[in-house]
């Protein structure tokens, strides 16, 4: 992934509870993937990794997955 | 934006609040909370936008919840948000009551902006920014005809004597 996926698909609020969207920035543990991978603007990346927390304090997403 | 004619309220901000409902709850019983949730919101002056019936999910890790001195694991919950428009110091007061209801295991309030923020329905294929399709240039699959030297030295000659 090049180019930033939330403004390619025109996504301006993120949100915790897309989680079929936050999984693709995750990696096979759970983690956040690294800007570098993900191709996100630094501002979407911010926005991307407090979704991602929300999401996770409310189970939607692993903290760690097995 | 949009703000001008909101304003009249001038402290009104748009909240949501995401919920997790223990599962023990019996499917009869979901409605009859999530519209008390709903009622507990429009009691403080609260403007429903939008919000979702809470639906049984696997969560993604066991939660604990204290009912009574007695621990509870739960590993399925309902899950249900409302988004909504209320006075910012009327928010500290939801989080109250919903810090003691019984039926929440955990609630997460944020602020939000008023449009739909669920995008993953209308999603763009990446294929369709395809690449423009590469032009063949004409007359490039001509086989060049071999060079006959003779027959051009002849033609040479019968164009100069003419």
């Amino acid at each position: 992934m090049k180019q930033d996926y939330f403004s390619a698909n025109n996504i301006k609020y993120i949100d915790y509870k897309d989680i079929e969207i936050l999984k693709k920035f995750l990696n096979p543990n759970g983690k956040i993937m690294n800007h570098k991978r993900t191709g996100v603007t630094a501002k979407n990346q911010r926005q991307l990794a407090g979704a991602i927390k929300n999401a996770r304090f409310l189970g939607l997403l692993p903290f760690v997955a097995k | 934006m949009d703000n001008t004619n909101e304003n009249i309220e001038t402290n009104s901000r748009i909240y949501e609040v995401g919920y997790l409902l223990v599962p023990t709850l019996s499917e009869e019983n979901v409605p009859g909370v999530y519209s008390g949730l709903k009622d507990l919101v429009v009691g403080f002056g609260g403007e429903i936008i939008s919000d979702e019936m809470p639906k049984m999910i696997p969560i993604a890790y066991s939660m604990l919840k204290v009912v009574q001195n007695v621990r509870n694991k739960f590993n399925t919950a309902y899950f249900g948000w409302i988004k909504f428009e209320i006075s910012a110091d009327k928010i500290s007061e939801i989080k109250k009551k919903l810090d003691l209801d019984p039926n929440v295991i955990r609630f997460l309030i944020l602020k939000t902006v008023r449009e739909n923020t669920i995008a993953a329905k209308r999603f763009v294929h990446k294929d369709s920014r395809r690449k423009a399709p590469t032009v063949k240039k004409e007359g490039e699959n001509e086989t060049v005809l071999p060079i006959d030297k003779e027959e051009i030295d002849k033609e040479i000659d019968a164009m100069v004597s003419a």
